[in-house]
């Protein structure tokens, strides 16, 4: 690809304020203790060195509530988008994976998603690489890694004083054409690389994961799920903190008193025993079991069989949160091993 | 308390005077919304005998007929704030005169918490009030609306809990 | 307490072995460290696995409506004293019969709050966390960090006035001393001395992150409806979006229905993956219900709980 350009630390400023101007400019930030992805006014604002906030960055591109349209005694009004394309900076790579796997789902084939699509298509994608991950970091495990530039215009490596900025897109390329910046030198790239080593070598232990799928083939009676979903307490916080976790629900509301009213999108997740239950009360998943298998089974499973890979990128999100500790590496490395 | 209406006049000029008051009412300032939720047997009776007596009360509340004070939910209140009414009068028999016995003893406890918890977040205490008014208790009636209307009037329309329906996304 | 783990094991393998029980819900070491996991025991094997320590935070009450089990079985639980009172409290709503479960109390101290913990070792894998009296220590490759137990324990233990389960059937070592005067109620207090709006702003302020997960509903033990009045469809009481004026109706309408139930675990804020301050409206709940009704839950087995009762003398000053 193109040149590696390299951009003293405290010249970041220009870089940001050169997004300003172009983007309303989105970024990892510290919410009152908690760490999510938000827009900022400022470069102040942003959090580069947060390695995963609490919450993923799917939420910019596909909102927990989005509302579609309003309406008004039969006047309907779609919502409009802000002209000012999207750029998202210090997202990590394994939430960038995760973009371009919801991208599949909702951006391409014959019915793709409008509300998506004119968000991300136009976004700027700023990844950072990470150079210490996180314990329950597993993105090594799903052919990632912590400097993966999967789904990336512009990858962004910190080495020190200085930011490598590497463009991995037409979109990042243009981008950079407008910030004035040296050419990395062989030095730079040279703890670039060392960074990125250490940084892969920190992890634990990676899993060949690539029997999985057969595994789970033939998986669907395995007393494995008894064993390993007890515990479950079927709340979201795994789904809805996941970077590809994509479920919804559509639902209208009414102001009342008025005729106003609007139709929003709303996450949701099949681990909540409500999300197949039917009318007649009947509930085709009616515990925890499996609920937890359908997980398991969609991301791990038929993702593969419909968009040829495994809808996780290992940021570990789901592990940390989970009131239970239920790790979701221990659930795959046993059925592996069950073969 | 109004004083009551001169039952000489006729129900035409009775109707004509209440047109002008209203919307000079409305001329000169916001009138709150109130839900009262009145019990079947005792204040829905007691608002029905103020009724009769030609008791005057401001207009400002929407009756629901509950068939006891007990009947009633606290989601109903807390709906009510949602929606947009302005305050919340929920009313029942005297203790030890529910008609099911026990019902109001019940319902004592459950608004005893509910009130707790609102005010202890920071709700106006006086958007949402209780009071036990028997059959017979017209005039009393009367004086809780009168006296429960000025409260929510003097805290302005209510803005806490309200949801409105825009067209912006809600989180962020 | 390695000696109390020991102790647990043997317990449990000699009550499973002489089938006094078929399961004991208890604690296994989790994906790090300092955090733990729900472990269903039902053979001699299984006993290996079982821990207890600072760790421990989960409340694993809930686990005993839905554990696999034959009519007549007995079921073991491992409990601390806020699951021994969830498990009491469950005795009073009739979710399980005192006879069918076998409490087996364990000494706690307090357990640890895995979010603050993550925060102060920086998110890097700890290896070892031990406890040396009031400090604990947590070690990792190349680093090992002391913290003052007060600052990574959970806030709910640091009210915490029943610390022993109040009704056993077998307890590991001795039950611990309450430190009553240990337990304050700062927070709640400090509280209440915020004016009106800047009591709203704070609630509007947390209740903003929630992401309507139901991590708390589920971890608690208390709730166990069938069907949640934030799943009904028929009506829909409230949004299901983020919306704020729906989200703080879940929390206000959970504390009401928790209200004279709540065992004060912190199991919901231990749960929520956003660390909202989840337990400040069930603390003001649980004093109102003590001081007006007389009542604490998860104490007395056969005392009917308070917002299902009433006492015709109780205060209405509030009822015009």
């Amino acid at each position: 690809m193109s040149k590696v350009l390299r951009l003293d630390k405290k010249r970041l400023d220009e870089f940001v304020a050169a997004l300003f101007s172009r983007y309303r400019l989105f970024g990892p930030v510290d919410s009152g203790g908690l760490m999510r992805f938000a827009e900022v006014e400022s470069a102040g604002a942003l959090r580069l060195d947060i390695a995963n906030p609490d919450e993923s960055a799917k939420g910019i591109f596909f909102p927990q509530t989005e509302t579609l349209l309003t309406g008004n005694q039969g006047e309907v009004v779609p919502t409009q988008e802000p002209d000012r394309p999207i750029a998202v900076i210090g997202i990590r790579p394994c939430d960038a994976r995760g973009l371009l796997m919801l991208d599949k789902v909702f951006g391409t084939g014959e019915h793709n998603d409008p509300y998506w699509t004119r968000r991300y298509r136009n976004a700027l994608i700023v990844t950072m690489g990470c150079s210490t991950p996180r314990a329950g970091c597993f993105c090594n495990w799903l052919g990632s890694g912590p400097f993966s530039t999967e789904g990336s215009d512009i990858a962004l490596t910190d080495i020190g004083d200085a930011i490598l900025l590497e463009p991995r897109s037409e979109k990042g390329m243009d981008f950079l054409k407008g910030i004035p910046c040296e050419e990395a030198s062989a030095a730079d790239l040279r703890k670039a690389a060392d960074i990125k080593e250490r940084a892969e070598s920190s992890m634990a232990g990676k899993v060949d994961v690539s029997s999985l799928k057969s595994a789970l083939d033939r998986a669907w009676d395995s007393p494995l799920w008894d064993e390993l979903t007890g515990k479950c307490l079927s709340c979201a916080a795994c789904a809805y903190l996941c970077p590809t976790c994509h479920c919804f629900d559509i639902q209208d509301e009414k102001a009342s008193g008025t005729n106003q009213c609007r139709r929003i999108r709303i996450w949701d997740s099949c681990m909540a025993p409500l999300f197949t239950k039917e009318a007649s009360g009947h509930n085709p998943r009616p515990t925890g079991k499996e609920r937890l298998r359908q997980r398991v089974m969609h991301k791990f499973n038929y993702f593969v069989d419909v968009y040829g890979e495994m809808a996780c990128v290992g940021c570990g999100r789901c592990i940390r949160s989970c009131p239970v500790n239920l790790d979701i590496r221990e659930v795959l490395v046993r059925f592996i091993n069950a073969g | 308390m109004k004083e009551r209406m001169d039952s000489t006049r006729s129900h035409q000029e009775h109707k004509a005077d209440d047109k002008r008051a209203e919307r000079t009412e409305t001329r000169n300032s916001w009138q709150p919304r109130i839900l009262a939720f009145l019990c079947n047997w005792c204040s829905y009776a007691g608002a029905d005998l103020a009724g009769v007596s030609r008791i005057q009360y401001p207009p400002n509340i929407r009756a629901v007929r509950v068939p006891c004070s007990g009947r009633v939910n606290p989601i109903f209140i807390l709906k009510c704030l949602q929606n947009g009414f302005d305050g919340v009068l929920v009313s029942g028999c005297h203790p030890g005169d529910c008609h099911y016995i026990s019902g109001n003893y019940v319902a004592r406890r459950k608004f005893a918490v509910l009130k707790t918890v609102l005010e202890f977040m920071g709700l106006e205490p006086g958007r949402v009030q209780f009071s036990w008014v028997s059959a017979g208790e017209g005039e009393k009636f009367a004086q809780v609306v009168t006296r429960v209307t000025e409260d929510v009037k003097r805290l302005g329309p209510a803005r806490k809990l309200v949801k409105a329906v825009r067209s912006s996304d809600t989180k962020d | 307490m390695a000696n109390v783990e020991q102790l647990l094991r043997d317990k449990v393998e000699e009550l499973l072995k002489e089938k006094k029980v078929s399961c004991v819900i208890g604690h296994a070491r989790g994906s790090t460290a300092f955090r733990s996991t729900p472990v269903f025991a039902r053979s001699e094997a299984d006993t290996d696995g079982l821990i207890f320590d600072i760790t421990c935070g989960n409340n694993l009450a809930q686990y005993l409506r839905r554990c696999d089990r034959a009519q007549g079985d007995r079921v073991g639980i491992v409990a601390k004293g806020c699951d021994g009172r969830a498990v009491v409290q469950y005795v009073a709503e009739g979710q399980v019969k005192r006879e069918d479960v076998l409490i087996i109390g364990v000494p706690c101290e307090g357990v640890l709050d895995h979010r603050k913990v993550r925060d102060r070792v920086q998110d890097r894998d700890v290896s070892r966390c031990r406890v040396d009296g009031e400090t604990v220590v947590f070690e990792g490759k190349d680093f090992e960090v002391s913290m003052d137990r007060s600052d990574v324990l959970s806030d709910s233990c640091k009210r915490c006035r029943y610390p022993n389960p109040p009704v056993y059937d077998v307890f590991i070592t001795e039950p611990v001393e309450a430190a009553p005067e240990k337990c304050g109620r700062q927070e709640l207090e400090k509280f209440e001395e915020l004016g009106a709006s800047e009591r709203w702003a704070f609630f509007e302020k947390e209740f903003a992150k929630c992401i309507r997960c139901y991590a708390c509903r589920n971890a608690c033990p208390m709730c166990y409806c069938e069907e949640c009045f934030v799943d009904q469809s028929d009506p829909q009481w409230f949004g299901k979006s983020t919306d704020l004026s729906d989200t703080m109706l879940f929390h206000i309408v959970r504390a009401l229905h928790t209200a004279g139930r709540c065992v004060e675990c912190g199991a919901c804020e231990r749960a929520c993956p956003l660390g909202i301050n989840l337990s400040l409206l069930n603390q003001r709940v649980e004093r109102e219900v003590r001081e007006r009704f007389g009542y604490t839950p998860g104490l007395v087995p056969d005392q009917i709980p308070a917002m299902a009762a009433y006492n015709e003398e109780d205060k209405q000053e509030f009822i015009l």
